[in-house]
């Protein structure tokens, strides 16, 4: 994230140096002032929603949901506590229905609430990371957003990519999903491995 | 059809706290006030990645990074065209879909190079964006593979993606 960044501030602050040194401020207040209105606006959003889960919460209906999808979550985040499950649960079922900003305040809450990891605290977990890549791979099923526009700019079939789009939004989440699973369980045997290798060397240097 | 999920939802949380018999105004005010703390810890991160986004579109770097990045794509089936949306999409929401409006104004909607920009938009998140905002409020401050892999798995879906398109 940081390098990611770094590198495309740089990149864009050079170019300007040559084209237009004086739209780096420009440019840079434009960012600030759309990332401040965007924020007025999400308090707005996030206040509805955090209002609505909370009556959510005080019927037992967010702990409903949580037994309900406990199964799902589970197999994916192993070891959690039920509060947590239940943040997972709130914020995958709000992603599904294409409601983001419902979805964020419970992600936030979610990684918030999990174990961190014991032997290197600013790292994430894996669980983390599982949750994070299932967000940012998008797991909405019909998006909306696309669709009005489409048939705002004249289209004639405005669902019509909705096939390749579903196709698309599954092969990138399930690849995602894999590919957690298969990177911490290589870690896994890795790190059993170094163990070992450790407790062999202990045992010969006597 | 969307336009009755929003409604229903909210009607139905209405209605199970009147037969839980639960004060209903009192909790959304307790759970709305919440909404204020959490944006004072999610906007420096949201600055900084817009500021970022904003920078890298207007020096014209990115047109740069997907005219070189655009034959390699177009080898793989996605337009070239649609090269730009593909590169900014995982980094705002609302600067890509002012490509993608760009995109539709250009070429049409209907179109291959229209199908495949709805399909990258539609098929994707702000990546970047979701991942700083999730860990806004946690200690944790190294994502490991987290990024990486969402990235190379958005990648290999609208690929995927716009190859259907080609296909239908």
């Amino acid at each position: 994230m940081s390098f990611v960044w770094l590198i495309i501030m740089i990149v864009s602050i050079i170019t300007l140096l040559f084209i237009n040194p004086s739209a780096v401020l420009e440019s840079l207040i434009q960012g600030a002032n759309d990332a401040v209105t965007l924020a007025l606006n999400l308090i707005a959003l996030y206040g509805i929603w955090l209002g609505v889960f909370e009556i959510l919460e005080r019927t037992g209906a967010q702990n409903a949901l949580a037994r309900l999808l406990r199964p799902i979550v589970r197999k994916l985040f192993s070891g959690e506590s039920e509060e947590t499950e239940k943040y997972i649960s709130m914020n995958i079922s709000a992603n599904l229905l294409g409601l983001g900003n419902a979805s964020t305040p419970m992600g936030i809450n979610a990684i918030q609430s999990m174990k961190p990891n014991e032997k290197k605290p600013k790292k994430a977990t894996t669980n983390m990371i599982m949750l994070t890549v299932i967000s940012a791979t998008s797991l909405q099923v019909f998006p909306s957003t696309v669709i009005s526009l489409r048939a705002s700019s004249g289209s004639a079939n405005p669902a019509d990519f909705l096939l390749p789009c579903i196709v698309a939004t599954i092969v990138s989440t399930a690849f995602g999903i894999i590919g957690v699973k298969v990177i911490s369980t290589i870690e896994k045997i890795w790190t059993v491995r170094q163990e070992k290798i450790k407790l062999i060397e202990a045992r010969t240097s006597k | 059809m969307t336009a009755y999920v929003v409604p229903l939802i909210f009607l139905s949380v209405l209605f199970l706290s009147v037969l839980r018999k639960k004060n209903a105004y009192s909790a959304f005010v307790k759970g709305a006030e919440s909404a204020v703390g959490l944006m004072v810890s999610v906007l420096p991160y949201l600055l900084a990645v817009m500021m970022a986004c904003e920078v890298f579109r207007t020096s014209g770097a990115s047109g740069v990074v997907a005219d070189f990045l655009s034959p390699a794509l177009e080898f793989l089936g996605v337009p070239g065209e649609c090269t730009e949306l593909l590169l900014l999409r995982p980094l705002s929401g609302a600067g890509s879909l002012s490509i993608l409006e760009n995109v539709f104004s250009v070429y049409g909607a209907d179109g291959l190079i229209g199908q495949c920009a709805s399909v990258i938009y539609g098929s994707s998140e702000t990546i970047f964006y979701v991942s700083a905002i999730y860990f806004s409020k946690s200690d944790v401050k190294n994502l490991r593979y987290a990024i990486p892999l969402a990235l190379v798995a958005t990648f290999l879906g609208n690929i995927i993606g716009c190859n259907l398109c080609r296909l239908i």
